[in-house]
């Protein structure tokens, strides 16, 4: 582990979560584990924070979960992104991606 | 949609807690298991691998808390924990709740019990069907016009109405009336009862149909004076008629006119004022009806409400915009004129005049009604405080592990409020239950014509919402300081020992109780002084001299041409009268006039004195000669009139005050008053000064002209009798019938009329009188808790004074001293606001003078009696103490 893990972004993790359930549906340790890996350990996400945003994520629509088993044959809640859902994550990167721009422009500007 | 799933959500999670808690706690179990079984992969073991997921990823227990109380529905169940509860800690202490229920109760019921009177009288719409289409249309002169007036001037005259009628585009029908009509029934059924002069429309605009025969069509009101068609209310064909089936289509006699019935009026209805009608008459018959005044020709005539039904889906805008027009144009049409129309939804005493008056009243009334809630909550807050230091401890501790203020606030307040629900629950439904009866009390003792008062006090939406805000605000107003205060962050002493016995908390919580207890006092205060004033307004009414003779008068009124009878019937039919009534044993001596004193009858026109320009409006009577001795109000100067002297013979008698300010200075005998029609008058005679019109107010200007032939129409005839009053009034009504069994007489006392001015200070003295003593019991109460509880806290502090060798009554002295400093200083301000508040009063009451020393000394005196009183029980145990008994109290 090279640096300490940092804390998010505020307001990102539901795009983030969004995104990681953009190729199919996970349960809630798969989604912590990969959004470690594709940060590159960067992120580490406890436990709290992430099912907080679950229920929240789900309360309004953008995601559905289902019991199902995993490829260990234990029982997981799986999460799958709704139209909705995906229609929210492209709206959110469209915008994440201005913002980039942006900020990225003050900052490189003086 | 999202706001849906979200309730759904957070429903399921609220009744289905079981299963969801399951749900997550598997969810959960796993995710930490997955975790922990990677680490295993790396070689951990399977202890260290638990511990070191925990680490990193959070505690079970924390991340479910966490979960859980992120959704909405954990602000219900934390609130539904609080009430749990605060239902607890009531019910462990049922004498304080007893006592704070009672007096909140009390506070809240009378203000509901008043607000659903005043919610009655004139907030309720109009009790027919779909009333809130229902509109009222009044204007406003806003020049100084000269406009003749039947009723009020906000009212319309016929041709106004007709225009209204004819050219809005906004009314599915506009109908007008005539109210207050005096109508008395012949052939044997002899009454007097009220009723109204409408338009044909009217029973249809108002979809009340009558439940026998048929409403007004429009050829009822196709010519003026014809067609004598009535239709009787329900309760005058039940009460008069027996309910006879047959008599649509019977005569009756009204005003000595026969009038054939072509309808019942439905059960309940009973017209559209305040005081019921009887029957209901077509408006073209108003001319024959009240021969010799034909209003419906007058244009210049205010005499007509007017009431419209909104078509479906036209806005009060577009109504307002339409008649606005209308109105504009009839202004145009009359040079010099201006005016608003005041319009909106019909209810009770809606017309710009009654609620110009009614307000001001109605404002008083509430105030007065909210003061006492106002000293019930200090007495709850100041409860509500000495609790607060017994449950010192637990509050302290609770904030000392991690509890926010906020969150103990919020439960506090949550006990407040549920204290004022059952209090305000309890009132509410004590005030329903009682004030339809006490409101018929009330009414049953006001002038007789209001005594039928038909007012809805039961409760409707907008009573309940004024007793749930009330409630609201009762329990946030108690509670909220005392919440505030219990939570103060000052864990250290509270906690070392008993909070209440030391330190600042103690010392502002007294405080905060001492104000609680001033401001009562001082509220208390200003009612009781109100009370006091009016009471003694009352008083003053009761023996005020009113400048002439009342004692040993009798007045009968009589209305021949209501009969039919025309100028010389009349005066032949008076003349026989006096003398029959003039040959009764009893009576020395008779008078006629147009006017009987105090009788609420009055007349005023325009007058002008040569050589000044403004006109000055007189209020005048016509009186034969013996008028001046019947009621014993002496000429002062020139003379009195002479036997057969009529208006033609232009002598007019004016009052001394009238004189001083016409001709300040000047001798008013032989001096020339100008009528508005051009006539001429000079003055022969003046009068003392007399209350005839107005009781309290001489100032008015006033004159008599002489009686002539036309004043026998209408006339008061006043007798002074010898001895005994009945059987003079028994004479007198055995004379009239036996002359014309068909003319009603009403014979009465003429110290009645005074009846009619005194009633409204006695039932205000009576009404503040008994808020007063409320408001006294209520601070009575506050003072001797106060008291006793302060005692019952220095028991340990006056055992050691005792101990010490400190004199018993010394120790008493300080503790009254104590008690009577927040009394004294809340008194102080009570006066002060008290004096404001009597301005107020005497501008409104009649005989009510804002600095009435009596009042403004006995009633100081008298609450400070109280409170000492209510000191001094407690007060007592302090002196008893035993100080082994109270040093051991530890």
């Amino acid at each position: 582990m090279a640096d300490k893990p940092s804390d998010l972004v505020q307001g990102t993790l539901d795009m983030l979560i969004l995104k990681t359930l953009a190729l199919e549906a996970m349960h809630g340790y798969g989604i912590a584990v990969r959004l470690e890996q594709m940060s590159k350990g960067v992120f580490r996400l406890n436990a709290g924070s992430l099912f907080v945003a679950f229920q929240r994520l789900q309360r309004d629509g953008l995601i559905r979960s289902e019991w199902k088993a995993t490829e260990n044959s234990r029982r997981a809640k799986y999460y799958a992104l709704t139209e909705q859902g995906r229609k929210r994550l492209n709206s959110e990167t469209r915008e994440w991606g201005r913002q980039v721009a942006a900020i990225a422009r003050i900052l490189e500007a003086s | 949609m999202s706001l849906l799933r979200s309730m759904t959500g957070g429903l399921r999670s609220l009744f289905r807690k079981e299963q969801v808690s399951q749900e997550l706690d598997e969810e959960l179990n796993g995710f930490l298991e997955m975790a922990s079984e990677e680490k295993i992969k790396q070689g951990m073991s399977r202890k260290e691998a638990l511990r070191a997921v925990r680490l990193e990823r959070g505690s079970l227990e924390v991340t479910k808390e966490a979960v859980r109380s992120a959704g909405w529905e954990s602000f219900v169940e934390t609130l539904w924990q609080d009430l749990r509860f605060a239902v607890r800690v009531l019910r462990n202490n049922p004498g304080f709740t007893a006592a704070a229920v009672v007096a909140i109760a009390l506070g809240v019921g009378i203000n509901v019990g008043i607000f659903s009177v005043l919610n009655g009288a004139a907030l309720r719409l109009l009790p027919i069907p779909r009333a809130e289409q229902l509109v009222s249309v009044s204007q406003i002169f806003h020049r100084r016009t000269i406009r003749n007036t039947h009723g009020e001037t906000s009212m319309f005259s016929y041709s106004e109405y007709l225009d209204y009628r004819d050219h809005n585009h906004v009314f599915s029908g506009l109908a007008a009336y005539e109210p207050f009509l005096e109508g008395s029934l012949g052939g044997g059924k002899m009454q007097q009862v009220l009723g109204a002069a409408t338009s044909c429309n009217y029973f249809d605009v108002l979809n009340e149909h009558p439940a026998e025969g048929r409403g007004f069509v429009d050829s009822d009101c196709a010519a003026s004076g014809e067609n004598a068609v009535v239709v009787v209310s329900d309760q005058l064909w039940r009460d008069t008629f027996g309910g006879d089936p047959t008599l649509v289509g019977k005569r009756i006699t009204l005003n000595r006119m026969a009038f054939a019935v072509i309808g019942v009026a439905p059960p309940g209805f009973t017209g559209t004022e305040p005081i019921p009608s009887a029957f209901w008459v077509p408006i073209t018959i108003q001319k024959v009806l009240d021969a010799g005044r034909d209003r419906l020709a007058d244009d210049n005539m205010s005499w007509l409400v007017m009431l419209g039904r909104i078509r479906p889906g036209v806005k009060m805008e577009q109504v307002r915009a339409d008649l606005g027009v209308i109105a504009g144009r009839i202004d145009q049409l009359q040079p010099g004129r201006t005016t608003s129309l005041a319009i909106s939804t019909a209810t009770f005493f809606g017309r710009p005049e009654e609620r110009e008056s009614l307000i001001p009243v109605a404002l008083v009334i509430l105030a007065a009604f909210g003061l006492v809630l106002l000293i019930a909550c200090a007495n709850v807050a100041n409860l509500l405080l000495a609790r607060a230091s017994a449950r010192h401890k637990e509050i302290a501790l609770r904030l000392s592990i991690g509890a926010s203020r906020w969150r103990l606030v919020r439960q506090l307040l949550t006990e407040s409020l549920l204290l004022s629900m059952f209090g305000g629950a309890l009132g509410s439904l004590l005030a329903f239950w009682s004030f339809a009866s006490i409101t018929q009390f009330v009414t049953s003792h006001l002038p007789h014509m209001f005594s039928t008062l038909a007012l809805n006090v039961a409760p409707d939406f907008r009573v309940l919402a004024y007793a749930l805000a009330l409630t609201l605000v009762t329990g946030i107003m108690f509670g909220l300081i005392p919440a505030l205060q219990s939570t103060r962050p000052d864990l250290n002493t509270a906690l070392k020992e008993d909070g209440a016995k030391s330190g600042r908390g103690r010392k502002s919580g007294r405080f905060l109780r001492n104000t609680f207890v001033g401001a009562q006092i001082a509220v208390c205060m200003i009612l009781l002084l109100a009370a006091g004033l009016l009471l003694r307004g009352l008083y003053y009414a009761q023996t005020v001299d009113p400048g002439f003779e009342m004692k040993d008068v009798a007045a009968a009124f009589l209305f021949p041409k209501a009969q039919g009878y025309d100028e010389n019937r009349s005066t032949a039919f008076m003349g026989r009268l006096r003398e029959r009534i003039a040959g009764l044993p009893g009576v020395i001596e008779i008078a006629q006039a147009e006017c009987a004193p105090l009788s609420h009858d009055f007349s005023a026109d325009y007058f002008t004195a040569p050589g000044r320009s403004e006109k000055i409006a007189i209020e005048y009577n016509h009186v034969s000669p013996g008028y001046f001795s019947v009621v014993g109000i002496p000429i002062v100067r020139g003379r009195g009139f002479q036997p057969g002297e009529e208006p033609n013979s232009q002598g007019i008698i004016v009052s001394e005050s009238t004189a001083q300010r016409l001709w300040p200075g000047e001798d008013p005998l032989g001096k020339t008053l100008r009528e508005d029609t051009g006539r001429e008058y000079s003055v022969i005679g003046v009068t003392k000064d007399a209350q005839v019109s107005h009781l309290g107010d001489v100032k008015t200007p006033y004159l008599y002209f002489p009686a002539g032939p036309q004043d026998n129409v209408r006339t008061y005839v006043l007798v002074r009798i010898a001895g005994s009053f009945t059987p003079v009034a028994k004479g007198i009504r055995e004379a009239v019938r036996s002359l014309d069994p068909d003319v009603p007489v009403d014979v009465v006392r003429l110290e009645d009329y005074l009846d009619v001015w005194r009633s409204p200070s006695r039932i205000v003295a009576a009404l503040s009188g008994a808020l007063g003593a409320l408001a006294v019991l209520l601070a009575s109460i506050g003072v001797y808790g106060m008291v006793s509880y302060s005692v019952s806290r220095r028991v340990h502090e006056i055992g050691i004074r005792i101990a010490l060798g400190a004199d018993r009554t010394e120790v008493m002295k300080l503790v009254l001293e104590q008690a009577m400093r927040p009394v004294l200083i809340g008194g102080v301000v009570g006066v002060a606001a008290g004096a404001v508040v009597s301005h107020v009063l005497s501008s409104m009451l009649f005989g009510l003078s804002a600095h009435d020393p009596i009042a403004f000394i006995s009633v100081p005196l008298f609450l400070l009696i109280v409170a000492m009183v209510a000191s001094y029980i407690p007060a007592r145990r302090a002196m008893g103490v035993d100080p082994i008994v109270a040093l051991r109290y530890e």
